[in-house]
């Protein structure tokens, strides 16, 4: 019983998030100097054909009831048309979130596993050569940009060696198949510029859990290092690594804005910069909507994990409900 | 547009960093020459070029909502010159040349043009063009639906009735005022011809009489346009261009010096990164000269500048030699604070003087000793923040003390242009001579970007434009030119030359103002 309660509050705090993050955003675009009226047309723009764009666009009217009725359309599941291309918002950012998957979920997939190796490997071999070697590494490329780092492979296999494209030409309108070659260099940058805080978290969590009087325990056993390391000392330390997981996870699927834009590609953080260039308002939301679930969804995940992880956190609940009554 | 977008500000830091990587990196290969600073070439190649090829080109789309409707603000520029014609277009000195129409000639008192027109054109789709055709096509500019950019110039002195086709190929212009640089109005690029029975039809978008007819065009991606064989000009030598949608300028570049594509429109690289392309072993950089026209508008209408010798001390006070020298490490030529680009016919060639003291002087007596204000800049355009920086430091010897303000780029034009006292900025020159001093410096032009009004000024502007003698009306707009540097509010640092990146085997690169020649480049031999 208090187990769907609990689930229950969850998804009702996820929707609150969900829609909070669409009000917040919102009215950050109505705090933003200029509207989708002025900045599509520019300096070229009369006063008469500003007006007359904004009436279009239903702009003269106040914020609370352009956001209610933008509310109601999206609860039906209706995110509206953009004010720029005047063409339904869905299908243009299912075909950006689209492209922005071809390049996370492979960045996701190695550099999550290949991270959790070398904490693991960092922690367990602290202090020696492999530890300083791959923990210096994940330091510097922590502290490089994601843009600085993205140019430097550029230059290195695009341009001094051009195995790779530099940029994607192909706009919204490519196929994955199309894309693929190109989806190579932004996966590297993002790979790498997530694995390093997963690195680092792995590693700090490991060295905590090896020095625990359970794994001391194991290894008075005589169990091996391989067998300490794996059935007792690591799923205990990936707990506190799954949050620094699941935050990455969820910085790199809402769209790496910096990334995508460096390379030029048609992904969910481009789309956005360009929606929030033009103000575009029923685009910015979608994105935002995205953006927020795709957290949420994360963020549950990883609780969910962590569940199933750990048999403690299960009954932690009841025991302190027991302790209290 | 008379600006074109560049929509993201963090272009100059990704520049910047793209320059410096850039410049460690190729000089580590060993593909940058040793221990020499890379220089910009001076010209765009020449020679012979083999026919055929594809030009590949990246541009900065301005938005999905772009259109191949010329006359519309929101058109896909690069498209234009390649599919359509006008019926007249510039040369190099600003005089008006035949395109469409092949002669064309006034009344006495310059109050009735009549074009004669080319018979042998047929547009792409088959249709012979005809006057009807221009007359629906700028009839579509006058559309006060259309909102096109031009309708407010042309719209001054005709309407949609006072054109009328005596014959299939003649077409006549009846003003509502003497406009004797009247044929000038319709180079610009809003101006291109389109078949009167395509116009709002965006199944049709695209055809006209151009060297290039359009294969295919996506909103803010790509694009593709097919050399037209028995083009009344000749054919081109490409078989083809290929368009590409880029909004980051550095990935523009990037795209260019990995070989992916041929040259980068409408965009001024900034010189540090114009000085990693040219030591690139696939690119350089060609120039466009004189294509970028910075000003400092000083709001007539503030508190600041409404008196005239304070705008006189702030022009008084400078050097542009060496703003030009700081702000564009010499790729450019000063200004003088004379709108007109010296390569125009009309320009006139008569340096203002520089005396701090006199300025100082004119200060004291404006009760305007030691000024001291903000001037907006903003990453808008890379030269902007140098522009700005370099104007402060030169007029701090005539006592002018300004605080160097970044805004935003993206509502630099929206919240920043004609509301602020001080800012920099820029059009792209190429207006004819008429245009230029009518739309920016007469009063209430909505491009009035320094809210002057002087009746003599528009005085002499009517003169000129009443006057049917060549020579007398150049003079005439000689001395409108005066009125400006003397007490204009718009002051002209520089002329800067645009940077084009451009692949090194690209030949036959020629873009002044507006004009592209579609026909000429190609690939070299």
């Amino acid at each position: 019983m208090s187990a769907v309660v609990a689930v229950g509050r969850r998804v009702l705090i996820a929707l609150l998030t969900i829609v909070l993050a669409s009000l917040f955003v919102f009215l950050a675009v109505q705090a933003l100097p200029g509207d989708v009226a002025r900045q599509l047309l520019g300096q070229d723009a009369t006063p008469e054909a500003v007006a007359a764009l904004r009436e279009t666009l239903g702009l003269d009217r106040d914020v609370w009831s352009r956001y209610a009725d933008w509310l109601l359309g999206a609860v039906r599941g209706d995110f509206g048309v953009s004010l720029v291309s005047g063409a339904p918002v869905g299908p243009d950012l299912l075909t950006a979130f689209g492209n922005s998957l071809l390049i996370a979920v492979p960045a996701v997939l190695v550099g999550i596993t290949v991270a959790l190796l070398l904490g693991v490997v960092a922690g367990v071999r602290r202090g020696r050569t492999a530890d300083t070697a791959i923990s210096m590494t994940a330091l510097v490329l922590m502290s490089v940009p994601e843009f600085m780092m993205a140019t430097v492979l550029v230059l290195l296999f695009a341009i001094v060696f051009p195995v790779l494209p530099a940029v994607v030409l192909r706009g919204p309108e490519a196929t994955p198949v199309e894309l693929l070659p190109s989806v190579v260099l932004p996966a590297v940058v993002l790979t790498l510029a997530m694995a390093a805080y997963v690195v680092r978290s792995m590693r700090s969590s490991t060295i905590d859990v090896m020095s625990r009087e359970f794994v001391v325990t194991a290894e008075l056993k005589g169990l091996t290092p391989l067998q300490v390391v794996r059935r007792h000392a690591l799923p205990s330390a990936l707990l506190p690594v799954l949050d620094v997981v699941a935050l990455n996870v969820a910085w790199l699927l809402g769209g790496v804005v910096v990334v995508e834009n460096v390379f030029n590609y048609p992904g969910m953080g481009k789309l956005m910069i360009e929606s929030v260039h033009n103000r575009d308002l029923p685009m910015i939301e979608a994105i935002a909507v995205v953006s927020a679930a795709v957290y949420v969804l994360c963020n549950l995940a990883a609780d969910m994990t962590a569940l199933a992880l750990d048999p403690r956190l299960r009954t932690r609940r009841r025991t302190r409900s027991r302790r209290s009554a | 547009m008379p600006r074109i977008a560049e929509p993201l500000s963090r272009r100059t830091v990704l520049a910047g960093a793209l320059g410096a990587a850039g410049l460690g990196l190729l000089s580590l290969s060993g593909c940058a020459p040793a221990r020499q600073e890379p220089t910009i070439p001076q010209a765009a190649a020449t020679g012979a070029a083999r026919p055929g090829g594809m030009l590949r080109v990246a541009r900065p789309a301005a938005s999905a909502a772009e259109t191949l409707d010329p006359a519309s603000s929101l058109s896909a520029y690069e498209y234009l010159g390649a599919l359509y014609n006008r019926l007249v277009k510039l040369d190099e000195r600003g005089g008006t040349v035949p395109d469409l129409a092949t002669e064309w000639s006034s009344n006495a008192d310059v109050t009735q043009w009549t074009f004669r027109l080319r018979g042998d054109v047929r547009f792409h789709d088959g249709g012979d063009f005809t006057a009807r055709d221009a007359i629906a096509s700028i009839a579509h500019i006058l559309d006060p639906a259309t909102a096109s950019p031009q309708a407010g110039v042309l719209g001054e002195v005709i309407d949609a009735a006072a054109m009328t086709a005596p014959d299939p190929h003649t077409l006549r212009f009846r003003l509502s005022k003497p406009n004797a640089e009247f044929p000038s109005l319709l180079a610009a690029y809003q101006c291109y011809i389109v078949p009167a029975d395509a116009i709002g039809d965006p199944r049709r978008a695209g055809i006209g009489t151009g060297p290039f007819r359009l294969s295919s065009f996506h909103p803010a991606g790509t694009g593709s346009v097919e050399a037209v064989d028995d083009h009344f000009a000749g054919r081109p030598i490409l078989d083809g261009i290929d368009f590409f949608s880029v909004q980051d300028a550095s990935a523009r570049v990037n795209a260019l010096l990995a070989g992916q594509i041929d040259l980068i429109s409408q965009t001024n690289l900034d010189f540090a990164t114009a000085r990693v392309v040219s030591a690139s072993p696939r690119a350089t950089v060609a120039r466009s000269e004189n294509a970028q026209w910075y000003t400092i508008p000083m709001l007539a209408t503030s508190p600041e500048f409404s008196d005239v010798r304070v705008r006189r001390a702030m022009k008084l006070a400078y050097d542009p030699r060496r703003v030009v020298e700081t702000a564009l490490n010499g790729t450019g030529s000063a200004g003088w604070d004379n709108p007109v680009p010296p390569n125009m016919a009309a320009f006139l060639d008569e340096p203002r003087e520089h005396d701090p003291d006199k300025a100082r002087s004119l200060l004291r007596q404006a009760g305007a000793e030691g000024l001291s204000t903000k001037i907006y800049t903003s990453s808008y355009d890379a030269v902007f923040t140098p522009l700005a920086v370099a104007y402060r430091d030169a007029v701090a010897d005539a006592g002018v003390r300004l605080t160097v303000q970044n805004a935003s780029s993206d509502s630099y034009y929206t919240q920043v242009w004609m509301q602020e006292p001080l800012m920099v900025s820029y059009w792209f020159t190429g207006r004819p001579i008429d245009q230029l001093l009518g739309q920016i410096f007469r009063s209430g032009s909505s491009y009035n970007e320094s809210a002057w009004s002087s009746p003599a000024f528009d005085a002499v502007l009517d003169d000129a434009r009443a006057e049917t003698n060549d020579a007398r009306r150049r003079m005439l707009y000689q001395d409108a030119q005066r009125l400006i540097v003397e007490d204009g509010a718009d002051m002209t640092p520089m002329f800067g030359d645009r940077l084009v990146g451009i692949s090194r085997d690209v030949v036959n690169y020629a873009e002044y103002g507006f004009e592209f020649d579609y026909l000429s480049i190609g690939f070299r031999k």
